[in-house]
């Protein structure tokens, strides 16, 4: 299990905001916590894979992709700070995300 | 830009054109309305009534089936006569008619006949049966296969476009079902694709080989570059096996995710979507290789030099 440093938090907004603002190709400026994904910038379930695949590499993390969506499920993102939170825990916890709602 | 690098790819069809990437292309709009006029002419009058920004064609797949084909040879056609030569052309789905074209293989006449043909033979051979298709993404195969196997679900999965995105064929209550299941095994996004025809499955083994009989008078010729099968991934080089494909293009399997990889294998390093939509761009995402992907609509901030914008 992963501890989630300060350097870590801004290391993955710092991506998540660069990954949106060039797959939606807006300005990063217009982007923050509160954007909607879908709403504000036509975002997709394929961009939300990339960028898990993205961490999982950075990372090494060990987590299936079944076990981020069963936990979605529950815990569904709307935001970019909900994904930003999200992709913290994946990498916190990874295979034992689940572990969370128990 | 040509080359041995470069590739046209062409979608499957789409109903959504609302913000296609045509209108970015200078001289497409006439390009597609000369193409549009044709295809009225010849298969369904209809057709002119398509707009761009809200169409009272109905929504039945042949219609958008034409509408796709009619897109995506008008935007390689305007391509070419501006300098784009590929050097290798892939179909994806029914977007192998418009590869075709492109090659030189058929002509525009014959890729609507061909459209037709398929449809009709598929839609009859079918019958009252209820059939869909679906896309799911986050579950490997093997959880698909288990998913289906544990319920005895009539469907077959019949495409992959990258390691953990599917595409399944079946008969439509089965299909509903799998996508419930498939929610509760943690598929990060499940997506009814509305189609009454499961393509590239082998409910329509039957169709296609009616198919076959009804387009053994179609002229096809060699193709002017290569194109590859998204079945097998082997090259279509003449005119017979070319038929061939387009009889075994309904009712196998196709691997989307191979054939990009076949692909950057043999050189290529540019792709280009020649259609209304950026979905192959979008899940290009997921292969491994040092490429290039470009929709219409970035072309022409890349190449200018080409493309006036």
């Amino acid at each position: 299990m992963a501890t989630i440093t300060e350097t870590t938090k801004k290391e993955v907004k710092e991506i998540v905001y660069s990954f949106f603002a060039e797959e939606c190709e807006v300005d990063i400026g217009q982007i923050n916590d509160n954007t909607s994904i879908i709403k504000d910038l036509d975002g997709d379930s394929l961009m939300f894979l990339e960028l898990i695949e993205m961490f999982k590499k950075k990372y090494n993390l060990d987590i299936e992709l079944k076990v981020i969506g069963k936990y979605a499920v529950k815990h569904p993102v709307a935001t970019i700070g909900q994904l930003i939170e999200m992709q913290l825990l994946i990498i916190e916890y990874e295979n034992r995300l689940l572990e969370l709602d128990q | 830009m040509s080359g041995n690098n470069l590739a046209f790819i062409f979608p499957a069809f789409t109903r959504e054109y609302t913000d296609h990437p045509g209108v970015k292309l200078a001289g497409f709009a006439s390009h597609f309305h000369a193409a549009l006029n044709t295809a009225a002419a010849k298969v369904d009058p209809s057709l002119t009534n398509f707009s761009f920004a809200g169409s009272t064609l109905p929504e039945d797949e042949l219609c958008t089936q034409y509408i796709t084909y009619i897109y995506s040879c008008a935007a390689s056609s305007l391509l070419r006569n501006s300098g784009f030569t590929p050097a290798m052309n892939a179909g994806y789905s029914m977007g192998i008619y418009a590869s075709l074209f492109d090659a030189g293989s058929i002509s525009f006449e014959t890729g609507l006949e061909l459209i037709r043909l398929a449809y009709q033979s598929l839609m009859g051979a079918i019958g009252s049966q209820s059939f869909g298709m679906a896309s799911l993404i986050g579950l490997s195969g093997r959880d698909i296969h288990h998913l289906i196997d544990q319920s005895n679900l009539k469907i077959e999965i019949t495409n992959q476009n990258a390691s953990h995105s599917f595409v399944v064929s079946g008969h439509r209550d089965d299909i509903l079902k799998l996508l419930e299941l498939a929610k509760e095994e943690g598929s990060l996004h499940t997506r009814d694709l509305e189609v009454s025809i499961p393509y590239h499955s082998s409910y329509l083994k039957e169709g296609a080989l009616l198919f076959g009989n009804q387009i053994s008078h179609l002229e096809i010729k060699y193709p002017g570059n290569r194109i590859i099968s998204l079945i097998d991934q082997t090259f279509l080089t003449n005119p017979e096996i070319i038929r061939q494909e387009l009889i075994n293009n309904l009712f196998y399997a196709l691997n989307w995710f191979r054939t990009k990889q076949v692909m950057l294998e043999s050189q290529i390093s540019v792709f280009v979507e020649c259609g209304p939509s950026k979905g192959l761009v979008k899940n290009s995402k997921f292969v491994d290789g040092n490429f290039r992907f470009y929709t219409l609509a970035s072309l022409p901030l890349i190449h200018g030099e080409h493309i006036p914008n």
